[in-house]
């Protein structure tokens, strides 16, 4: 790449920054790297700009490589949530795209820096992905990179087993026996509500006996957690390292997964608004604004068989921010029955973009969806669920369901738990004697059987012990239990 | 300033991850090949192209939801109406024109590999040792007399009259060349000598030492022909080496083969020809269909087409033993039959009967392969039972029968579903290395 591209980059960057400060956005230091192709792809595929070595990593280097050669997809920015922020941007693209991701990044900078899920994620994790890449290294050398791959692959496997809510320190066993403690000795305050609370309850011995014994105190959904902290493996510093390492990795991105729709949404809704200041300044050439629509149009495009995350989240918060500056939310709204009068409903409260930054500050993907999408963004985006029909020699992908509430309600189903199964620890010490008894919470989507038993075969590795799973059966939907010990596994009815 | 163009050092992890993850392949892939070789995808494929295996194992696993009833869906965005179809998808392992996929990766992994690759893989797994064409098997053929040398001594009728002249005039002008350098006398003079002298170089000598020598052929081409010069071939049989194998499929197409039934044996004649495609230098396959009657059909009619009809084998063997005569005769054709039919037969005597007439020939390796829905006896397997006789064995709980006709090794096999094929090859393959068939050549 040419000096003078880099030139005009930063100067567009100082343009950016400007406008975005005007428009309200509140971002964080931001870096941008110019990188290789190679390179972007390699990001994508290990997540961080350094990462450790996994075969899976490469796997989905060879898929990126293959759709960006193919040209099925565009690499068009990657940007992490650390003090300053840093981006990277192809150097292959054209200038008039980068222009639009450095636009595109500042937004999501503003939405890593205020959005309240990203307020607990640390914010050294490049570097630290990188010392733990040469830790891993070491541990190759020293432990054999079988040893390595074998435990990185369980790892893995329950990475997002864990608890996205917890604070910065997880709570320990004992601070959790004392809390629970605390509630059993807890006595009413004796005010005038004392008849809504649980009757008084006087922990007797037993009880206490009993509670000090059971292990978790109370159900977790970090099973990678408590594997580390528990497992009767006894698990090697080295070992223990790389589970915290994996851990620590998928705690990070989880507020990525969790806002995806909103976070895309937010910095397509901002590029776009920026990208057209930057063409009315005439910082961008007309040419350069055939080759912005062109690829805009492409980062917003339908896409038949899934929900293009940019197109969704953009166009919901165009409809929040239309329907708070036009007030047409709350009940005189809703109760309007007069389709003329809701159909030219203007208060002109031009409340919208405060909408919007609050919306931004508090909600994640979930809340967001079940919140705001309405019928008129899924007629607009004319959004479907289409089904896979079997016609003997393929398979058919037939539009099955265009009815808006029918839509929503599948969509906020999908997201709820941002589609990881809930998988409880009840017990560490079952039988006792060392066994791990899960919970899978039923919520009426079954586990996939063959991924459960590969997965609870990780499981079982890393614990050194039986592992049971209580599930429902695919098959009948009724309960089943799998069991796992050296000799195999074994699914129960009950 | 904040843009910056870092300096990164190319470090190829991708590049080597990657490799770990097509290792990986390759490790799921010999896992797999029972699975794999029965995937319709890879027989159907063109020549000499890529094979595509669909590969279940490299997945990340994790805790998941069950995709609903293997019919899965999704959701779209854009121009849509109740029932439209807004794409479609090959159906994993039924992919006729061997495309990949639309969307490759969705729920299984589909690796490109060479055929050869794969096959390589199939015979290490079943323990045989990597075929080099040089082990080939070959064939002598008998064609005629060679002439392998010529030699001094010999009989009468084996003189090489033009080799014996040759040498003669060679000696001859030899010896006037040499009376000339030790006389000083000219060539002419020399040969006029010699001819006086009936050829014998040691009077013409004393003759020319004596004055000039007159008379005589001088000028003449004369040529003296003495022991020396005799020259008598020495013979020798002519052969020529092949490396010919021919496969005569024969197969059953009364109505009770089913579509599946086919699909099996397709595969199997398959998977045997390539296979012996790594042996021989040159393998071709014809097809024999029968009911009743046999006939010699091309591939496609062979496993497309159904007729209704009785089933009698013997036609089979009989028209394979003719093709055997005309165009595969044994001493220049390795001849793998192989028949594959659900064991129904009209005349039991008779096809055992025309069987042992046709391995009368020497064929390399009979096999016999039935086709059962589910367990059942069969008149033709016990037929072959009690008059090869075939010995019940099992390879790796694989049950089979083997047995010996003449130098031929016979094979039988059942087959019931897809698992069976690649125990079957197997059998097929190791028969060959113990008994006859590929023995030769291996190890």
């Amino acid at each position: 790449m040419k000096d003078v591209d880099i030139k005009k980059l930063s100067k567009a960057d100082e343009l950016i920054q400007r406008i975005a400060r005007d428009f309200g956005l509140d971002f964080m230091p931001q870096e941008f790297d110019v990188v290789p192709a190679q390179k972007m792809l390699e990001i994508m595929a290990y997540r961080l700009p350094v990462n450790y070595s996994h075969w899976s990593f490469g796997r989905d280097y060879e898929i990126e490589r293959t759709r960006w050669e193919y040209g099925y997809a565009v690499p068009y920015e990657v940007v992490f949530n650390s003090n300053p922020a840093r981006a990277y941007i192809m150097e292959t693209n054209p200038p008039s795209i980068q222009i639009l991701v450095m636009a595109h990044v500042y937004a999501h900078n503003d939405f890593m820096k205020n959005s309240r899920h990203f307020q607990v994620t640390r914010r050294d994790m490049i570097t630290s992905a990188s010392e733990a890449a040469s830790r891993f290294r070491a541990y190759e050398q020293d432990y054999g990179s079988d040893e390595v791959e074998r435990l990185l692959d369980a790892a893995m496997s329950i990475e997002w087993n864990i608890d996205p809510d917890e604070l910065i320190r997880p709570e320990t066993e004992d601070e959790a026996r004392d809390r629970l403690y605390g509630w059993l000795k807890a006595t009413p305050t004796g005010g005038g509500f004392d008849d809504l609370l649980p009757e008084k309850k006087r922990p007797d011995a037993a009880e206490k006996q009993k509670l000090r014994d059971k292990t978790p105190p109370e159900p977790t959904n970090d099973l990678l957690n408590y594997i580390i902290d528990n497992s009767p493996r006894r698990l090697r510093e080295w070992e223990k390292d790389i589970l915290t390492v994996v851990r620590n990795q998928a705690l990070y991105f989880m507020p990525y997964r969790r806002t995806k729709i909103m976070n895309e949404g937010w910095a397509t809704f901002w590029h776009e608004k920026i990208m057209s200041r930057l063409f009315a300044e005439r910082f961008l050439s007309p040419e350069e604004h055939g080759y912005y629509n062109l690829y805009n149009s492409r980062v917003k495009a339908h896409n038949p068989r899934t929900i293009n995350p940019y197109l969704l989240g953009w166009a919901l918060f165009q409809n929040i921010e239309h329907r708070w500056n036009t007030g047409r939310f709350g009940p005189d709204y809703e109760a309007c029955a007069n389709a003329a009068e809701k159909h030219d409903w203007d208060l002109h409260l031009n409340k919208g973009i405060e909408k919007i930054f609050e919306v931004r500050r508090t909600h994640m993907d979930w809340f967001f969806i079940d919140e705001f999408l309405n019928q008129d963004v899924i007629d607009d985006l004319e959004l479907y669920i289409y089904q896979e029909v079997d016609k003997t020699t393929h398979l058919d992908l037939e539009v099955k369901e265009t009815d808006w509430r029918r839509i929503k309600k599948m969509l906020v189903q999908n997201l709820m738990n941002w589609g990881i199964p809930r998988v409880l620890v009840l017990d560490g010490n079952y039988h006792n004697s060392s066994q791990l008894y899960l919970k899978h919470e039923f919520e009426g989507f079954p586990l996939d059987d063959e991924y459960c038993r590969k997965t609870l075969e990780h499981v079982h590795f890393l614990w050194g012990r039986p592992v049971y799973l209580e599930t429902n059966s695919p098959k009948t939907g009724g309960p089943i239990t799998y069991y796992i010990d050296g000799d195999g596994i074994r699914v129960r009815t009950g | 300033m904040a843009v910056l163009k870092p300096d990164y050092d190319s470090s190829p992890r991708g590049l080597s991850d990657a490799a770990r993850h097509r290792e990986k392949i390759k490790e799921a892939i010999r896992r797999n090949l029972p699975d794999i070789i029965s995937d319709e995808a890879i027989i159907t494929r063109r020549e000499n192209q890529i094979v595509k295996v669909p590969i279940r194992g490299i997945k990340s696993y994790r805790f998941i939801h069950r995709q609903s009833d293997g019919a899965s869906g999704g959701f779209g965005s854009g121009e849509s109406e109740e029932g439209k179809v807004i794409g479609r998808r090959p159906k994993p392992g039924h992919d006729p024109a061997g495309k990949p996929g639309e969307e490759p990766g969705e729920d299984y992994l589909e690796t490109e590999i060479d055929l050869a690759e794969l096959i390589e893989m199939m015979l290490a797994d079943l323990g045989l040792p990597n075929l080099q064409k040089k082990e080939v098997r070959e064939t002598k053929i008998l064609k005629g007399w060679r002439i392998d040398s010529l030699e001094k001594h010999g009989v009468r009728p084996r003189l090489d009259k033009k080799r014996t002249i040759k040498e003669a005039i060679k000696r001859t002008e030899a010896m006037v060349q040499a009376l000339s350098e030790m006389t000083g006398k000219s060539e002419e003079e020399c040969r006029a000598a010699l001819d006086l002298a009936g050829g014998d170089p040691v009077r013409a000598r004393a003759m020319l030492d004596a004055g000039p020598v007159a008379g005589g052929q001088a000028g003449s081409n004369a040529i003296y022909i003495d022991g020396p010069d005799l020259r008598y071939r020495t013979i020798t049989e002519d052969t020529e080496f092949h490396s010919n194998a021919v496969i005569l499929a024969m197969m059953d197409v009364s109505g009770s083969m089913g579509t599946m039934k086919k699909y099996l044996a397709r595969s199997f004649y398959f998977w045997m020809t390539s296979f012996l495609k790594t042996i021989y230098q040159r393998v071709e396959i014809r097809f024999i269909a029968h009911t009743t009657e046999a006939k010699l059909v091309d591939e496609h009619e062979f496993f497309h087409k159904g007729e209704s009809g009785g089933t009698s084998c013997w036609s089979a063997y009989d028209l394979a033993r003719e093709l055997i005569d005309v165009e595969y005769p044994t001493n220049r054709w390795n001849v793998y039959p192989f028949h594959f039919s659900d064991g129904e037969d009209w005349d039991v005597q008779r096809t055992v009967k025309s069987l042992e007439k046709m391995l009368e020939r020497g064929v390399a390796n009979f096999g016999y392969g039935e086709i059962q829905a589910e367990h059942s006896g069969s008149a033709l397997m016990d037929a072959f039972k009690q008059k090869i006789p075939l010995q019940s064995r099992m390879m790796e709980g694989f049950s089979y029968y083997e047995g010996q006709w003449g130098a031929s090794p016979v094979l039988g096999v059942v087959i019931k579903d897809k698992p069976d094929l690649y125990p079957a090859l197997r059998v097929f393959l190791n028969t060959g290395k113990r008994g006859g068939g590929l023995q030769k050549f291996i190890g």
